[in-house]
């Protein structure tokens, strides 16, 4: 019986039949998960580790990072270099240089954990592309303004 | 087969596969000798991808260390973290809290189920069926969403720290593990739909690569490999780890431990995750996230060698504490490294073409064998 | 972090508490003095004997309490000890659940034997122990580096190997190139 069953299959290339009606439901536009880049940008999760970014307060403008060199002790591939100087009025230490190398950075996250002020953020922008590899060495300016991705037109 | 009386010179044919061919998934280079189609000897030459993971974990603090772990097996780096985790925990005498434990099995199913669902579109490509990548990729996408909802991260997640997690769970977390729970059931039988039934995909895979149990222990073979060949071998089960002994799930296992077998081996184990996954998201306690541990890691001098059972099989991480705030010694049991140390004894006597099937059912990330 | 290798200490002591049961006790009877140590250290227990005792010791587990399947096998590298790489052949029995380790220190340049002779596992990991250590097994099938180039030369997991440092030379014959760095 089952032989015979077998035979009919075959005959009538019921597997294929099968296959083809699956890919046949699969061509419902709801189905369809290719987003169409760069005309129509994925909306990333809110707690996506893309570009650093160092944050400034929107009050007054100035940065938030007090210089505390957490999170160059914290990274793992030692890529951050914080430059400060005692500044003799205040006691406090200014930011005068922060160098962040991208192309070494694993956005594993450990910055920013580290940082008690919430100053070093790993941001939604994701597209870090350069033509150099010094471009991938990001300067204080760069990491407070952000990245500069060509927008396209859809 | 004698060579002196033919008239065509039917001597052994030395084949290079790789170490850029497409089935290899990888960097892996494979030398063939051949007599016409049949396999007499495989030769393995890995290392194109050594990174030294090992070394640079002896160069790392113990919390710096864990994003490396998410690369040596990519694509299923949950895994690797909550291996990681683990270890360092029981060597520094730490405990994850419960909330934290019942997050790490609904991530690290998670990406069992992704890691099996790419093996699967991967593998159907390398046999000659195209369409179930695309879908494949399609469900797995769905996974990475979760991922990088929860921890910002798609693939590299290091999602887990050590002594619990570094994230609370965003709003909707549990609903959408529900959703993807759903569809997913729906979607493999989908798969089975175009490769169970279908003709050519059991006649390419039957019979093919087969690997009995004794050669499975004797050859260091772990995960679904071994569930192919008949033990019923899950670390899940046999010691279990982060709460596995509270959910209700059984260990597939089939007879004949061919690729037939391990391509229903794992789609059965995608099943049983669903099941581990609507179990644990319906009992997330509530609580802290992380244990209280210490600021400067500094595990007490010691050994610990703890195991987790990684999509691939059982991943080990042995570390040797010297007291001080780096790992003395990071040694990692990489399941894809002994599971293709018997691709020798696979390989033997099958034609060319299966070869190809054989590599794609051991299911090996390069980047963990290599390390 | 660091980019110097850490200056390398042996571990002084480890809190081991004595490993006691039926197992120790019938490995005891059966090696006496060649077995050094039967200990347990968070709730993981080993065996530490002398070095030419390690494959019968791994025979003997196999056969007579069916410890059949070698896990992993590495190796640790102590540089300040006299013996100074210890090996470590991690056990597990299907049938009993349970997981050991065995342990034996040697002295650098000593060749040890293979233990390809009880598991066929331990090819590729003795391999890899050569290539990361320089240590060279008896009676292996195939003695060569599995991980490394053929031509590398230095033994990558030895404590006075830095992170940054590579063959120098392999690097500008075969890559053309300065430096990997």
């Amino acid at each position: 019986m089952s032989k015979l069953k077998q035979l009919f299959r075959t005959f009538f290339l019921v597997d294929l039949l099968e296959g083809l009606w699956v890919t046949f439901r699969n061509q419902h536009p709801k189905h369809i998960y290719t987003e169409q880049y760069p005309s129509e940008r994925p909306q990333v999760a809110e707690r996506y580790r893309g570009a650093p970014r160092l944050n400034n307060n929107p009050e007054n403008n100035e940065t938030l990072c007090i210089s505390c060199n957490l999170c160059a002790i914290a990274c793992p591939e030692n890529l951050i270099v914080v430059g400060w100087e005692r500044n003799p009025e205040t006691k406090r230490k200014d930011l005068i240089q922060f160098t962040y190398d991208v192309s070494r950075c694993m956005f594993c996250g450990l910055c920013e954990d580290a940082c008690p002020v919430d100053a070093l953020e790993l941001t939604q922008d994701f597209e870090l592309a350069s033509y150099t590899r010094e471009g991938q060495v990001w300067d204080r300016q760069m990491l407070e303004e952000g990245p500069y991705p060509v927008k396209y037109k859809s | 087969m004698s060579t002196a009386e033919t008239f065509l010179d039917s001597s052994e044919l030395v084949l290079n596969m790789g170490p850029q061919h497409p089935s290899t998934h990888g960097v892996l280079r494979v030398i063939l000798k051949l007599d016409g189609e049949k396999v007499i000897g495989t030769e393995c030459v890995i290392g194109y991808l050594h990174r030294g993971v090992e070394k640079i974990g002896e160069n790392r603090t113990y919390v710096m260390f864990a994003p490396y772990v998410d690369r040596m097996d990519y694509i299923s780096a949950v895994s690797n973290g909550l291996g990681y985790c683990l270890a360092v925990e029981q060597l520094g005498g730490y405990v994850a809290p419960p909330r934290a434990q019942t997050v790490r099995v609904i991530l690290t199913e998670l990406n069992r189920i992704a890691s099996h669902l790419l093996w699967l579109g991967t593998h159907a490509l390398d046999v000659g069926a195209i369409t179930p990548l695309f879908y494949t990729m399609r469900e797995r996408e769905e996974v990475l969403k979760i991922f990088e909802n929860y921890c910002g991260a798609r693939l590299t997640t290091h999602a887990f720290r050590i002594g619990g997690l570094q994230y609370e769970l965003y709003d909707g977390f549990e609903d959408q593990v529900r959703v993807f729970c759903e569809r997913m059931l729906t979607k493999l039988d989908e798969y089975e739909e175009l490769l169970t039934g279908n003709r050519i995909w059991v006649n390419r895979l039957t019979g093919v690569g087969i690997i009995n149990a004794a050669d499975c222990k004797r050859y260091g073979v772990t995960g679904p490999l071994m569930r192919a060949a008949g033990v019923a071998a899950d670390l899940r089960k046999l010691q279990p780890y982060s709460g596995y002994e509270q959910y209700d799930f059984d260990i597939p296992t089939r007879v004949n431990g061919d690729s037939f077998d391990r391509y229903v081996i794992r789609m059965e184990e995608i099943r049983q995750s669903v099941r581990i996954l609507r179990q644990a998201v319906e009992r997330i306690p509530t609580g802290p996230v992380m244990a209280k541990v210490a600021k400067v890691l500094k595990p007490a001098i010691g050994e610990a060698y703890v195991s987790v059972e990684a999509p691939k099989g059982e991943l080990g991480y042995f570390i040797v504490s010297d007291g001080s705030l780096h790992p003395y010694r990071m040694r990692v049991r990489p399941p894809s490294f002994l599971n293709l140390q018997a691709l020798t004894e696979m390989c033997k006597g099958a034609l060319v073409a299966d070869v190809v099937a054989i590599i794609g059912t051991l299911d090996i990330v390069l980047g963990e064998v290599d390390r | 972090m660091p980019e110097e290798p850490k200056p390398a200490g042996p571990p002084t002591q480890m809190a081991s508490t004595l490993w006691e049961g039926d197992l120790p006790t019938t490995v005891k009877a059966a090696f006496g003095e060649r077995l050094l140590e039967s200990a347990c250290y968070v709730n993981q227990n080993f065996f530490v004997v002398q070095a030419d005792a390690v494959i019968p010791l791994i025979e003997f587990l196999k056969r007579e309490v069916d410890f059949d399947f070698l896990v992993d096998l590495t190796a640790v590298d102590y540089p300040k000890r006299a013996e100074r790489f210890e090996l470590v052949y991690i056990l597990y029995s299907y049938s009993r659940n349970e997981r050991i380790r065995v342990k034996t220190s040697i002295a650098d340049g000593v060749v040890p034997a293979t233990a390809t002779t009880v598991h066929t596992t331990a090819n590729w990991l003795e391999r890899e122990v050569f290539d990361m250590f320089g240590i060279r097994f008896a009676g292996h099938p195939e003695m060569k580096r599995i991980l490394l180039p053929e031509e590398w030369v230095g033994h990558p997991l030895r404590k006075e190997y830095g992170i940054t440092q590579m063959d120098n030379n392999w690097v500008k014959e075969n890559l053309g190139i300065e430096s990997g760095q």
